[in-house]
């Protein structure tokens, strides 16, 4: 299965979505974009992709998608969301049969975009914040809800784009932009591959299939209960599974296929190293000497002895959201490449994608780097600098804090140990999980 | 509560130590090598606690003292340790002045350094022997009054005594020299074979037997006899 996912990488790269690569993890260049978005696809993750407007940003959701869960991409077209100030939630989640409600029934008619597992959703930044909460909090469950009806989504991904702020947007609220998993640009391809797509054109012909669209929409048009529609709508994706093996010539991946695969990446474990580097990360995303954890609305003490660690330069505490992130991608990544364990490698290349969105930063960390000469937006620059910094912590004392742990495991197991102590917040918060210092 | 951080249960921990701690133990581990061999060399010279100043005594007890401290690793502190430890440690019984010296020769002959300072004049105790067999490129400086037999068996070194020296000072040394900044005691230079022995202060009697090598008192030649003559 790993071979099917890294030929759908493979086939997307070279045929419908050229980039650059930019990043190089265990001696494999890969573009960080597609990447993240085909991560995303298997873990049922939610990205937001940002970029200048026509760059990719839908169309790449849309082939993995196509790829990854065997839609036409005709039926993709017809079930994304697209961010307007007029959005309904009739028009983004479902809306009455009104036939049927003028014979006195209440029956709700889904969107393609509440009953599909892929879900785009075109500039969210320009939908006003309650529907992308509205949205956000359907995907957060896989829970859908109109009038007295629900349904459940039992595998689902969605992908969001946004552009960069004009008058026309929204901004996305903290706590909307905490529910996204990863943050990527979509970035320009470079003049040579823009020249190739130009003389060429997108090449996604291979992609639709007007006999199976046609037989998805009366399947997803009818009048049948959530499950037995699924399953036939499963069928009809088997069917344009082979077919895309038959034009193509690229294999997809069943439902079951895609299960096996999140199965076996929930399997993979975190060696120690990337165990204690992601703890200390959080310590330093979390922490606060002065008042116990960091809060959006107190600032740092002058002169704190941590002003040195990323704790003095957010605004923000870290949310719990995190660390699950940097789990599941972290695991993909660590599947997609064939690795038995989640190491600092994989790590350090999941990270920045998971903590650009998520970094308030304050405004004399943004000026000291806004500036600075860069291939990334800001906020991504910024998170790949803050990750590199932590790693260079972590290489300088990784033995000691791991070390730390060692010894608190034992000191929480009744040995009569002493806790390390050190300079850095993660001696400080194996001292409060031992108890020994106040909180 | 479950314990957070049970991943790490499998990884081996060392303690916390901070370097003090790690430098003081190593000191302290020294220090007990070099107090047990001075015990073991009481317990094997030394019967019914009475040990006599007998040639072969002393050299026997010499030879077993750089036996004990053979494959010691340790410095001048250690040394100066270790006569605070003699002067009023209870770690050590029984401080039999003789072979106590002797084994403080034993160190400072072996030691690392070529210049040894020992600061005697705070402890209540009298050393004797020190200095015995210094060898040649050894500087020993005692500064404080020294016991008896002072620089015996000089073997070149060059031995200071900052204060007064007791009886039998530089007795039997071959060569090599010693300075005495105050007083010297009886028999000083008895049976010495060469070097020379200065005191600044006054000499109460010079050694009968003289093999060789000269004695200075307060810069004036007192042995041989033919050269103060000459003088």
């Amino acid at each position: 299965m790993r071979e099917t996912v890294q030929g759908i990488y493979d086939y997307i790269a070279e045929n419908l979505y050229l980039s650059r690569p930019d990043v190089e993890v265990k001696g494999r260049q890969l573009s960080t974009a597609l990447l993240i978005s085909l991560l995303t696809g298997l873990r049922q993750g939610k990205q937001l992709i940002i970029g200048e407007p026509g760059l990719g940003k839908t169309t790449s959701a849309e082939y993995v998608c196509a790829l990854l869960y065997r839609f036409p991409l005709g039926i993709i077209w017809g079930s994304e969301v697209s961010g307007h100030p007029e959005q309904t939630e009739e028009k983004i989640i479902g809306r009455p049969d009104l036939g049927r409600l003028n014979l006195g029934e209440e029956v709700v008619v889904w969107s393609h975009f509440t009953l599909l597992p892929v879900k785009i959703v075109d500039e969210i930044n320009r939908l006003p914040e309650t529907k992308q909460s509205m949205i956000l909090d359907g995907v957060d469950r896989g829970n859908w809800g109109y009038l007295n009806d629900s349904i459940i989504n039992d595998e689902y991904c969605l992908f969001a784009t946004a552009n960069y702020q004009d008058k026309g947007t929204n901004t996305i609220i903290a706590p909307l932009i905490d529910r996204f998993d990863v943050m990527v640009e979509s970035k320009h391809p470079g003049a040579n591959l823009a020249y190739l797509i130009g003389m060429r054109g997108p090449d996604g012909s291979t992609l639709r299939d007007e006999r199976l669209e046609q037989e998805f929409l009366q399947v997803l048009n009818e009048r049948i209960p959530y499950n037995v529609k699924m399953e036939r709508v499963e069928r009809l994706c088997d069917e344009f599974g082979e077919a895309l093996a038959r034009k193509a010539g690229v294999p997809t991946l069943s439902r079951s296929g895609r299960a096996a695969i999140r199965s076996d990446m929930d399997g993979i474990p975190f060696d120690l190293d990337a165990n204690a580097f992601l703890r200390m990360i959080l310590a330093e995303l979390s922490f606060c000497h002065r008042y116990g954890q960091k809060r959006s609305h107190e600032g740092c003490q002058e002169g704190c002895h941590f002003t040195g660690y990323l704790c003095g330069a957010v605004r923000n505490c870290i949310s719990n959201r995190f660390p699950i992130t940097v789990r599941n991608f972290s695991q993909a990544l660590a599947w997609f490449l064939g690795d038995e364990k989640v190491d600092l490698e994989h790590l350090l290349a999941v990270l920045p994608y998971t903590l650009a969105h998520r970094l308030q930063w304050k405004d004399e960390a943004t000026a000291q780097r806004e500036k600075e000469s860069r291939a990334d937006p800001l906020a991504i620059y910024m998170a790949k600098q803050a990750v590199k910094e932590m790693h260079r912590r972590y290489m300088e004392q990784g033995p000691l804090v791991k070390n730390a742990l060692a010894v608190a495991c034992r000191i929480l197991e009744g040995e009569a140990l002493e806790p390390i102590v050190g300079d850095h917040p993660i001696y400080r918060e194996i001292l409060l999980d031992l108890g020994k210092e106040a909180s | 509560m479950r314990n957070p951080f049970s991943d790490f249960r499998i990884l081996p921990y060392q303690k916390r130590e901070i370097p003090l701690e790690r430098i003081v133990r190593a000191k302290e581990d020294v220090m007990d090598k070099i107090v047990g061999g001075y015990l073991r060399l009481v317990e094997d010279e030394v019967k019914d606690l009475v040990w006599l100043v007998e040639h072969s005594r002393v050299v026997k007890a010499y030879s077993a003292a750089v036996k004990g401290i053979r494959d010691l690793q340790y410095d001048v502190d250690d040394i100066e340790e270790f006569c605070a430890e003699l002067d009023s440690s209870s770690r050590i019984p029984y401080m039999i002045s003789g072979p106590a010296g002797i084994y403080v020769s034993a160190l400072v002959n072996h030691a690392q350094e070529d210049r040894i300072v020992l600061r005697l004049r705070e402890y209540q105790r009298t050393f004797h022997f020190l200095g015995y067999r210094l060898p040649e490129g050894k500087v020993l400086i005692l500064q404080g009054d020294v016991g008896d037999f002072i620089g015996a068996g000089l073997s070149g070194g060059r031995l200071v005594v900052e204060g007064s020296a007791g009886n039998w000072c530089g007795a039997g040394m071959m060569k090599g020299e010693i300075l005495v900044t105050e007083h010297a005691g009886q028999s000083t230079g008895e049976w010495m074979r060469g070097g020379e022995i200065h005191v600044d202060g006054r000499i109460r009697s010079v050694g009968k037997t003289l093999f060789g090598g000269k004695i200075y008192q307060r810069g004036k030649v007192l042995a041989p006899q033919d050269l103060s003559g000459e003088i």
